[in-house]
C-alpha cells in the first residue's frame, strides 16, 4: 500500500471541496473496506478525507420517513428500536452482515460503496474488467460460484455485496449527495448501475460526491418486512443469496409486496414484474411458483452458479410463506 | 509421583499469550534489523525476461532489490525442505506466486510499496491448473520418504470379482490451505562469529536447521553454526513442518544486506508459499460377503503433483490396515500441475480415510447391517501394515477401538436410531445420523532432553521441541514435575532452540511419543543425581540412606518409612556448590491411534441448510497425559473435519493457474455458530509398547474420521450420498 495524505474534514461542504481539489482522493469512513482494498492494490488513493467528524450520524424517524446519516454505524441502525420495529427487514439484513466489531466501525455510506467480493477483483494480479477495463473477465469462464445470474453480460458478472442495499432496495429508499455541483437525491432503483461495457462504473455518484443521508419511507409495507440470507457459513459470511421482502395481505390476498434479491444480480435485484405478478392476488404455493419462474426467466447461470437459479426461487417461497403465514 | 500426569491441568503458558507476554518469532526485536518483502511470479510457468527495479530502488527507505542475478546459488536440500527447486536462482517460474525478486528497506511499509513497484517481464507459457484436465496422464510416482505409492496383499482383484457385494465408488476433496493465525516469518541475522540465527516460525527448529545447514553448504561464506529460535507458535498444522523457500531467501538477503533482515509472509502469500493439502480422487472398491465381512479392497488414489516432483502426501493407512481384510491393493497415483508442491496438512491421512468410511456407510447401506456392527464385523486386533522389512502381523500394544465404538455410541444414543434414511424428522427438518472410525499414524524422532537443577532447588527443562498450540510446555513440565516430585510451577520448561538438545518436530503426532520418554528419563536421572548427592552427604539428614529408600514429593526428599528424615533439592544442591545437570533419552517407536465419531446433522431440505448439532467421540490414546490438552485436540479436530465437509476450498483460476481466493473472507473456515459443543470419551489406559508413559500420539487422530461421518449422517437423513466436499448448500437441494 502506498504513502496517502490525510485530512480530517470538518463539514460536508468542506469535505465535497477538498475532494474536487485533490485527485486521486477518496473518503473514509470505517475503513473497513477501503484499507483492505487498498491493501490488496486493488485501488490507490494519494489522500483520504475522513468523514467520521462530519455531523452525519444521526438516525431520524421523521413524519412519512426515515433518515439514515451516512456515517451512522451499522451497529447503531440495526440496534435503533425504531428501525427495529417499523423496519424489521433492515435491522436483520444489518446484523446479518459482517461481525460484531466490523459493523461497530463500518458506516451506512461505507456499505452502500462496498465492492465486489469477486475474488478476480480483489488479487491485483489476475485480469478483470472491473478493475483494470479491457483485462477481460476470468470470473466467467472460472470460478463464479458467487456471481450473478441477472444482470451480467460479457464484461463483468459479479455481485454487488451489501445486505444492506438489498433491504433499501426493496424499500424504495433514496440515497442523499452533496457534491461541487449542489446537493442532489437518486431513486436508490437508479443509484446501482448495471455493468454493461463499464463494470468500472458502480453507481450514478459523480466525481466527488458525498454520501449524505438515506432516506427511507415510513410505510405500513415496512413493518410486514424481513430478510432471509443464505450462505456457505452460519455467520459472517456474504449471501449466496438473500432476499428482502415486505408483504401486506388483505385477507388471504396480497394487498402490496416489496421483493428484491442479494447474491443473484449484477446490482440489489429488484423485479417489478415479479411484485405485480403477485399483487392483488390470492399468495398460493402456485402463485409464488409462477412469481419465482419469472424471477429467473432471463437469468444466464454458468456453470458455478446455476444451482442459484433453484436456490433464488426457494428462498422467495420461503420467506413469503413465513410472512403470508403459509406455515 | 505427586500425579500431576493424567489430570485436567491449566495450560503453564495460557497467561503469558492471553498477555502478550508470550513472544513468538515475529515478536523478536532485532536492533538494526531491515525488513523484507517478496515480490511474488504473476505467471505460473514460463520465465523472468526482465526485472526492473528502478521504481523500487527509487522508493524512500529501500535498500536493495535482490533477483536471481543476485543471489548466491545454493543447494536444495533434501527432505523436509519441500520443493523440488529453489527460487531466484535461475530466471524459471514453477507456479503463480513464486518468489521472483526480494525486496530489503527500513521499514516493512516501504518494503510492500516497492515490492509493488517493481515491474517483471515474463515469457509465459500456458499452465496446466486443473486436475480434471489431465488425469488421463495420471502416472505412479516413485516412492516418497521409503514409502512405495503401490502396496497391498492379497489378491485384490480376484477376490473382487468374487466377492457376493460390491461397492464401486470415487470420492473428491478439493486443494485446502493450513490458514495458521501467525503467518510465517523468519528474521535472519549472521552474528560476528559466523552464526546464522533464524527467529522462525517452525514447526521443527532441528529439520530447520538441517535444511539451511544444507542450502548453504556449498556458497563461498557458509554460516559456522546455524541456530533456529522459535518459542512459540501460532498454530503451524503442517504448514510450518517443513522449510520453505522464503526462509533460504531471507537467510541470504540478509548476507547481502549486511543487516538482519526480518520478513513476514502476507496472508495472500501463504496460499503459494507453504504447502497445502492436494486435490484428492479416491475409486474405492469394496468386496465383502452377505455377512459384512470385507474380502477386499482397491484403492486408487490420484493427486495433484508438480512438473517437478511426484510426492504423495495423504497417505492410505487406514485402507491398508485399519481392517480385516485379506486381500488390498493401493495405488497413489500422481498428476503434474503447475501449482506449488502440496504438502502435509492436518491429519493428512483424513483425505483418503473420509473415502473409506464413506465406502464403507454406503456397503452397510447395501447390506443391511448397521455401519458400527460392519466395523465390529471387520475389526483387527494385528497391525497388518507392509513395512519396509516385508509383511509384518503383529499385535498392537493394545487397541481399545471397540471400547471407544461401544463407549461412542451409549452416550450418543446410536440404539435409537431408525437406519432407514429419510424417516427421522424434526418439524421441517431432516435429522441424521452418522458415524466413522477415526484413526492416524503417529511418528517418533530420536529425542533428547536436559534437566538442570539450580541452586534454588527449581527445575530447568530444555529440549529442542516445539509449543504449536497443542500444549507441549505444559505436558513436559506436569511430566518432569511428577518425575522430580516437584510442584508444576518449580519447573521451567524451554523449548523451541536448537541450542537445546535435539528433539522432535511438532508433526505427525510426534511429540508427545517422542519427547515425553526423554523428559521423564531426565528428569528420573536428575532426581537420582540430586539423592545420590544427598545420601553421600554427611551434613545432610538423609546421609546415609540407600538411594532407592529415598522418595521425592513436593520439592521435598524423604528416607522412605521415616519421613522426619527430610532434605530438599534446594539445600542438596546449594550444599553441593554447583547445578545438577543431566540428559535423558528414551527411544519410542511410532503407531496408529483410534477412535470413533458420532454425529447429528439437521437439513433444512427446501433451502438446503444444514447444521451439525451434535458430536460425540471416544478415543483409545493409551494413556492420557493432560485430559484438558487431549480434549481441545478433539475439538479442534472435529472443527477441522467441519470445515473440510462443509466448506473449505481454494479455488485455483483454470486459465491463470493463480489463487482466486487467498484470504479468510474467501476461504471459508468454520465459526463458532458452525460448531456444536463436543463429548469427548477416551478410553485411558497405558498401552504396553509405548515409552511415553503408556501414551499414543494423538494430535492428528480427533477429525480424521469427521468428514465422512458428516456425509454419512447426510445421507441418513435425506437418501443423498455426497461424494465430493465440500458438502455445500448447492448440494443439498
Ligand atoms: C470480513 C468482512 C465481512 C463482511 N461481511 C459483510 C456482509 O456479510 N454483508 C455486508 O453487507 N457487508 C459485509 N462486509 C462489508 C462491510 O459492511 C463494509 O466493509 C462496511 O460497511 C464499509 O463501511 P466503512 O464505513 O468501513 O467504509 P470505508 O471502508 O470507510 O469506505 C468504503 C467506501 O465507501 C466510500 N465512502 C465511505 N463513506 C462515504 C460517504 N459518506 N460518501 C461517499 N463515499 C463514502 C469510501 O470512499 C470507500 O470507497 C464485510 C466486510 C468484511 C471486512
Ligand atoms: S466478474 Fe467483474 S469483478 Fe469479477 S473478474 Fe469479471 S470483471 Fe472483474
Amino acid at each position: 500500500m502506498r504513502s496517502f495524505g490525510y485530512t480530517i474534514a470538518d463539514s460536508p461542504a468542506e469535505a465535497v471541496r477538498i475532494a474536487a481539489s485533490t485527485p486521486g482522493s477518496a473518503f473514509v469512513a470505517g475503513g473497513t473496506e477501503l484499507l483492505n482494498l487498498m491493501r490488496d492494490g486493488a485501488q490507490a488513493h494519494d489522500h483520504l478525507i475522513d468523514v467520521n467528524h462530519l455531523d452525519l450520524g444521526g438516525i431520524a424517524a421523521g413524519p412519512g420517513r426515515l433518515r439514515l446519516g451516512a456515517s451512522a454505524r451499522m451497529r447503531q441502525v440495526a440496534e435503533h428500536a425504531t428501525v427495529r420495529r417499523e423496519f424489521p427487514v433492515l435491522s436483520e439484513a444489518l446484523l446479518a452482515s459482517a461481525s460484531p466489531q466490523i459493523r461497530n466501525m463500518a458506516s451506512i455510506g461505507g456499505n452502500l460503496l462496498q465492492r465486489t467480493r469477486c475474488g478476480y477483483f480483489r488479487d491485483a494480479g489476475s485480469p478483470c474488467d472491473k478493475r483494470t477495463p479491457g483485462s477481460g473477465c476470468p470470473a466467467i469462464a472460472g470460478h463464479n460460484r458467487g456471481h450473478a445470474i441477472l444482470g451480467g453480460g460479457d464484461r463483468c458478472i459479479a455481485t454487488h455485496p451489501s445486505d444492506l442495499a438489498v433491504a433499501l432496495t426493496a424499500l424504495d429508499a433514496t440515497v442523499h449527495l452533496l457534491g461541487p455541483e449542489g446537493a442532489r437525491a437518486v431513486p436508490i432503483a437508479e443509484f446501482y448501475l448495471l455493468p454493461g461495457a463499464t463494470p468500472e462504473r458502480e453507481t450514478a455518484m459523480r466525481p466527488g460526491e458525498l454520501i449524505t443521508w438515506v432516506d427511507v419511507p415510513r410505510t405500513t409495507l415496512a413493518g410486514r418486512s424481513r430478510y432471509l440470507k443464505l450462505r456457505d457459513r452460519a455467520t459472517f459470511e456474504f449471501a449466496v443469496v438473500s432476499v428482502a421482502a415486505a408483504l401486506r395481505m388483505r385477507g388471504r390476498v396480497v394487498r402490496d409486496v416489496r421483493l428484491a434479491f442479494g447474491g443473484v444480480g449484477t446490482r440489489p435485484w429488484r423485479d417489478a414484474g415479479v411484485e405485480a405478478a403477485l399483487r392483488g392476488r390470492p399468495l398460493t404455493r402456485q402463485a409464488i411458483a409462477e412469481a419465482g419462474r419469472l424471477l429467473v426467466r432471463d437469468a444466464a447461470p454458468r456453470e458455478g452458479n446455476r444451482f442459484k437459479v433453484e436456490l433464488v426461487q426457494r428462498a422467495l417461497a420461503s420467506i413469503l410463506d413465513d410472512l403470508g403465514g403459509l406455515r | 509421583m505427586s500425579g500431576l500426569v493424567g489430570q485436567d491441568v491449566a495450560r503453564v503458558d495460557g497467561r503469558a499469550k492471553v498477555t502478550g507476554a508470550a513472544r513468538y518469532a515475529a515478536d523478536q526485536e532485532v536492533p538494526g534489523a531491515l525488513h523484507g518483502f517478496l515480490v511474488m511470479s504473476t505467471i505460473a510457468r514460463g520465465e523472468v525476461l526482465e526485472i526492473d527495479a528502478r521504481a523500487a530502488l527509487a522508493h524512500p527507505g529501500v535498500v536493495a532489490v535482490y533477483t536471481h542475478r543476485d543471489m548466491p546459488r545454493l543447494r536444495v536440500p533434501d527432505f523436509p525442505y519441500n520443493r523440488p527447486f529453489i527460487p531466484m536462482q535461475d530466471a524459471r517460474v514453477h507456479h503463480s506466486g513464486q518468489p521472483v525478486a526480494y525486496v530489503v528497506a527500513q521499514t516493512l511499509e516501504q518494503a510492500q510499496e516497492a515490492a509493488n513497484l517493481v515491474r517483471v517481464r515474463y515469457r509465459a507459457e500456458d499452465p496446466v491448473a486443473r486436475m480434471a484436465d489431465v488425469l488421463d496422464q495420471a502416472f505412479l510416482p516413485e516412492k516418497f520418504r521409503d514409502r512405495n505409492n503401490e502396496d497391498g496383499r492379497g489378491d485384490a482383484a480376484a477376490a473382487l470379482e468374487q466377492a457376493e457385494v460390491r461397492i464401486d465408488r470415487t470420492y473428491a476433496s478439493p486443494m485446502q490451505h493450513h490458514n495458521p493465525i501467525e503467518p510465517h516469518t523468519t528474521t535472519a541475522v549472521w552474528e560476528e562469529d559466523g552464526t546464522l540465527t533464524l527467529y522462525e516460525s517452525a514447526q521443527g527448529v532441528v529439520f530447520t536447521r538441517g535444511m539451511v545447514t544444507q542450502a548453504f553448504a556449498g556458497t563461498d561464506r557458509p554460516p559456522a553454526n546455524v541456530r533456529v529460535v522459535s518459542p512459540y507458535l501460532g498454530g503451524g498444522f503442517g504448514a510450518k513442518g517443513p522449510t520453505y523457500p522464503h526462509t533460504l531467501l531471507t537467510a541470504a538477503a540478509a548476507r547481502l544486506a549486511g543487516r538482519p533482515v526480518k520478513l513476514v509472509l502476507s496472508r495472500a502469500q501463504m496460499y503459494t508459499s507453504n504447502g497445502h493439502r492436494a486435490e484428492y480422487r479416491h475409486h474405492l472398491r469394496l468386496g465383502a460377503t452377505r455377512q459384512g465381512r470385507l474380502t477386499a479392497i482397491d484403492a486408487t488414489s490420484t493427486a495433484q503433483v508438480t512438473r517437478l516432483d511426484g510426492r504423495i502426501y495423504n497417505s492410505s493407512d487406514s485402507t491398508l490396515h485399519l481392517y480385516s481384510c485379506p486381500n488390498v491393493h493401493v495405488r497413489q497415483l500422481g498428476v503434474r500441475l503447475d501449482l506449488p508442491t502440496s504438502s502435509y496438512m492436518r491429519s493428512p491421512e483424513t483425505t483418503s480415510h473420509f473415502g473409506l468410511e464413506t465406502a464403507l456407510d454406503e456397503l452397510s447401506h447395501e447390506l443391511g447391517i448397521d455401519p458400527v456392527e460392519l466395523r465390529i464385523r471387520n475389526h483387527t486386533e494385528v497391525v497388518q501394515a507392509t513395512e519396509a522389512n516385508g509383511r509384518t502381523e503383529r499385535p498392537y500394544g493394545g487397541k481399545h477401538l471397540l471400547e471407544c465404538y461401544r463407549a461412542a455410541a451409549e452416550a450418543f444414543g446410536w440404539a435409537r436410531r431408525d437406519p432407514r434414511p429419510g424417516r427421522t424428522r424434526d418439524g421441517d427438518e431432516y435429522v441424521g445420523w452418522g458415524m466413522a472410525t477415526e484413526t492416524h499414524t503417529y511418528g517418533h524422532i530420536p529425542s533428547e532432553a536436559r534437566l538442570t537443577i539450580g541452586l534454588d532447588g527449581r527445575a530447568t527443562l530444555r529440549t529442542a521441541t516445539q509449543e504449536i498450540g497443542t500444549g507441549t510446555y505444559t505436558v513436559l513440565g506436569q511430566v518432569a514435575a511428577d518425575e522430580l516430585g516437584l510442584p508444576i510451577g518449580h519447573v521451567t520448561t524451554l523449548l523451541g532452540d536448537t541450542a537445546y538438545p535435539a528433539a522432535s518436530i511438532s508433526a505427525g503426532s510426534s511429540t508427545v511419543p517422542s519427547v515425553v520418554g526423554p523428559v521423564s528419563e531426565a528428569a528420573k536421572n536428575a532426581r537420582a543425581a540430586v539423592i545420590a548427592l544427598a545420601v553421600a552427604d554427611p551434613r545432610s539428614p538423609l546421609h546415609g540412606v540407600p538411594a532407592g529408600e529415598v522418595v521425592a514429593e513436593g520439592g521435598r526428599l524423604f528416607a522412605r518409612g521415616d519421613r522426619d528424615r527430610t532434605d530438599t533439592y534446594r539445600d542438596v544442591v546449594a550444599r553441593h556448590g554447583s547445578p545438577v545437570e543431566v540428559t535423558g533419552r528414551r527411544p519410542n517407536t511410532a503407531g496408529h491411534t483410534f477412535g470413533a465419531v458420532f454425529l447429528e446433522v439437521r437439513i433444512q431440505p427446501r433451502l438446503g441448510r444444514l447444521r451439525v448439532t451434535r458430536v460425540v467421540t471416544a478415543h483409545d490414546l493409551g494413556r492420557v497425559l493432560n485430559r484438558r490438552t487431549a480434549r481441545g485436540q478433539v475439538i479442534g479436530g472435529v472443527t477441522w473435519g467441519i470445515g473440510f465437509a462443509l466448506m473449505e476450498h481454494t479455488m485455483v483460476d483454470p486459465g491463470t493457474a493463480r489463487v482466486v481466493n487467498p484470504n479468510l473472507s474467501t476461504y471459508l473456515v468454520p465459526v463458532c455458530a458452525d460448531t456444536p459443543s463436543v463429548e469427548a470419551l477416551f478410553v485411558d489406559r497405558p498401552i504396553s509398547d509405548s515409552q511415553a508413559l503408556g501414551a499414543r500420539g494423538f494430535g492428528e487422530t480427533p477429525g480424521t474420521g469427521v468428514p465422512a461421518a458428516i456425509g454419512n449422517a447426510i445421507f441418513h437423513a435425506t437418501g443423498r450420498r455426497l461424494r465430493e466436499v465440500p458438502f455445500t448448500q448447492d448440494k443439498l437441494l
